[in-house]
């Protein structure tokens, strides 16, 4: 009992986390119809932002993580702008470009931050709570909540501004939105920076919990993705629910299955897919492709 | 005599067929592997990927034991021309560029730390007939039986075994509880730590095996904290190692961890914190810059150059480089079977010990117990 219990524990918090990248991830898709595959490097480019103005600036941790946010939401207004003559035209071609994007990225921060990658201290150094038997780190908590609070906060945005409604517009019919008067191109780089900015939250968290170097990217990349799949690509309930539920899977798998978890964890998944094809959440609403 | 005759007719004949390389009929494979110019060494490690900073350490150690060679003059009046390879930490990547270093004509290859990627290096090596030195340390690698393939180090069954003696007879430890990850390290840890324990008669009380990509360790370590072990035996790289220690501790196991060549760097300590890895117990046939004379220099010679401390990886690509680099000054810079048998017959006295490589291409069969305290490892007293 105290083992599952526990177990639940770690796979929650970094399925926190997973949700935060497939939020990232369904965003620009949402929007765009477009997967954006340097998603997950904008993410590590993120943590590495985030523990450079946290260790080497001396910010606080808060701070530093604004910054970053920042700063990896200009990449995505400039990946946005690089891909934006394709848009409509060339849609493979923008796909490889943001694999392209990412590639690049990894090789940028090998240039700025080295090979050797950085270990980030917990910016919450309380020890954990003992509930039951079953112990629970301060910092997850910390983690647990910015995520929900950037999902309400993404949530209220799309629902209840009126740029978020017009981004809905554009996703849901690009040329009726243009006929009305909503700048596409525009509502396309928000889209793109609110992404990057929410890969650098999920970035600049999982830090202090993992270790940051340039293949960062591909530890959340997957899994991120996965879960946005599994939650149903384009959903932002979806994404969450997605991610949560593979950080939590993934723990039971690695529990029971110890070294074949990975195998075990992608198994389900296909299963799950084959059983419905849209995810969780999913509708095709999307379908610029 | 015979050699310098050779090599002025071989600069003539390259003077008249400017391009064409220089060998005798018969002797087309070797086309490029000309005994004038440069000596031509590859570095192969990975730069990017999670075992960047293994590269890193290695290419840092073996570039400054060439750097000091040249200095000296180099190996019979030809410089050393040292280029480091990305393996990215990949067998596939591994084995195209063991192909290129074949077609390019370099007479030996330093590299790399991952067992895999040399495991898999290796058939193409011993085709082409071009030395290794590898960093590796899996028991896999003198199962290969290449003689192309040398360690610089020892393999995970001398560590393990060292450990496990500390462990259950200087220590008196029973209740031993293992965790390691199913890479090739790791499993090689893994078999190589639980055979030595159940030589000695003690069996591990719990064998928790990882993924090597896994982040969440919650239920292997809960398993792990129920059976109230008096040492965790860890057998995975610096970063993995690192978060499970720490996670480890936040779910409140006390018992210190025991490992081999990883935990004592300072990826490791710096990953899992400082007073989460107090304790710690590593086998190791390096423990520390102030150990010896040798060590002593070898570690400021490698501040002055890198400005950042030295460490084992280094160590031992710097022990590597000088064994191949004094085996081609003795063989007077043969290539292929005689600079492979020049290895071997050399002995070194070097920063991890006495090196006297056997048939199976292993230069040190012994480690040295330390213990980190206050974020260093030390030796055991």
């Amino acid at each position: 009992m105290q083992e599952t219990l526990q177990t639940l524990v770690g796979g929650l918090s970094l399925g926190a986390v997973y949700a935060l990248v497939a939020m990232g991830f369904s965003l620009v898709y949402r929007t765009m119809g477009l997967v954006n595959f340097a998603h997950a490097d904008i993410a590590m480019i993120g943590a590495y932002a985030a523990s450079t103005f946290y260790l080497t600036s001396k910010l606080p941790f808060a701070v530093a993580m604004i910054v970053a946010i920042v700063v990896t939401g200009a990449i995505g207004l400039v990946i946005e702008r690089v891909l934006r003559p394709l848009e409509n035209k060339d849609f493979d071609l923008m796909l490889i470009g943001t694999i392209g994007f990412g590639i690049v990225l990894q090789a940028v921060a090998i240039l700025i931050w080295g090979t050797t990658g950085r270990a980030v201290p917990s910016p919450v150094p309380s020890a954990p709570l003992e509930l039951f038997g079953v112990r629970v780190r301060t910092y997850d908590l910390v983690v647990m909540a910015v995520a929900a609070l950037a999902v309400t906060g993404l949530a209220w945005f799309l629902a209840r501004t009126k740029r978020g409604a017009a981004m809905q517009a554009v996703a849901m019919d690009h040329e009726a939105a243009t006929a009305v008067g909503i700048n596409v191109g525009r509502s396309n780089a928000l889209a793109f920076s609110i992404g990057a900015g929410l890969a650098a939250l999920a970035g600049g968290l999982v830090g202090p919990m993992l270790y940051v170097d340039a293949s960062l990217g591909g530890a959340l990349g997957i899994k991120g993705f996965a879960a946005a799949m599994l939650g149903g690509f384009g959903s932002i309930p979806g994404a969450v629910v997605g991610g949560l539920a593979i950080g939590v899977l993934d723990s039971y798998a690695a529990g029971h299955f110890q070294g074949y978890s990975v195998l075990v964890t992608f198994l389900v998944f296909t299963v799950a897919i084959m059983i419905r094809p849209m995810g969780v959440f999913g509708e095709r609403t999307v379908s610029r492709a | 005599m015979i050699r310098t005759t050779r090599t002025a007719v071989c600069t003539a004949a390259a003077l008249a067929a400017a391009l064409t390389a220089c060998s005798a009929p018969g002797e087309s494979g070797d086309s490029d592997k000309d005994s004038s110019g440069p000596i031509k060494i590859a570095v192969v490690n990975a730069q990017s990927g999670q075992l960047s900073s293994l590269g890193d350490w290695e290419y840092k150690g073996a570039k400054l034991a060439i750097d000091e060679w040249n200095k000296k003059g180099g190996v019979d009046g030809r410089k050393i021309q040292v280029k480091l390879f990305d393996d990215q930490g990949d067998p596939t990547t591994g084995t195209n560029i063991a192909r290129k270093l074949d077609s390019q004509g370099y007479v030996a290859m330093i590299g790399t730390a991952e067992s895999a990627v040399t495991v898999a290096m290796a058939p193409i090596l011993q085709q082409a007939k071009i030395p290794n030195i590898t960093s590796g340390q899996a028991d896999a690698l003198v199962d290969v039986g290449s003689p192309y393939l040398f360690l610089n180090g020892p393999t995970s069954t001398t560590y393990d075994a060292t450990l496990a003696e500390y462990l259950v007879k200087d220590k008196g430890h029973k209740k031993i509880a293992m965790i390691s990850n199913n890479g090739s390290f790791g499993k090689g840890e893994h078999d190589a730590f639980l055979k030595a324990a159940k030589d000695l008669g003690v069996t591990p009380v719990t064998d928790q095996v990882v993924t090597t990509d896994q982040k969440d360790f919650s239920s292997a370590l809960t398993k792990i904290r129920a059976k109230k072990p008096d040492v965790v035996f860890i057998g995975s790289e610096e970063v993995e190692a690192g978060l499970i220690v720490k996670q480890a501790r936040d779910l409140g196991i006390t018992a210190p961890f025991a490992g081999a060549a990883p935990q004592g760097t300072p990826v490791f300590i710096d990953t899992a914190g400082k007073a989460a890895v107090e304790d710690t117990i590593v086998s190791s046939p390096y423990l520390s810059n102030d150990v010896s004379a040798a060590s002593k220099k070898f570690a400021a010679a490698y501040q002055a150059k890198y400005n950042k401390a030295a460490e084992l990886h280094g160590a031992k690509a710097y022990d590597g480089t000088n064994i191949l680099l004094t085996a081609l000054k003795t063989s007077k810079a043969a290539t292929g079977q005689k600079l492979a048998d020049a290895i071997r017959d050399t002995r070194y006295d070097g920063l991890l010990g006495d090196f006297e490589f056997g048939e199976n291409g292993v230069g040190i069969t012994k480690t040295t117990i330390g213990v980190i305290r206050a974020g260093k490892l030390v030796p055991q007293q």
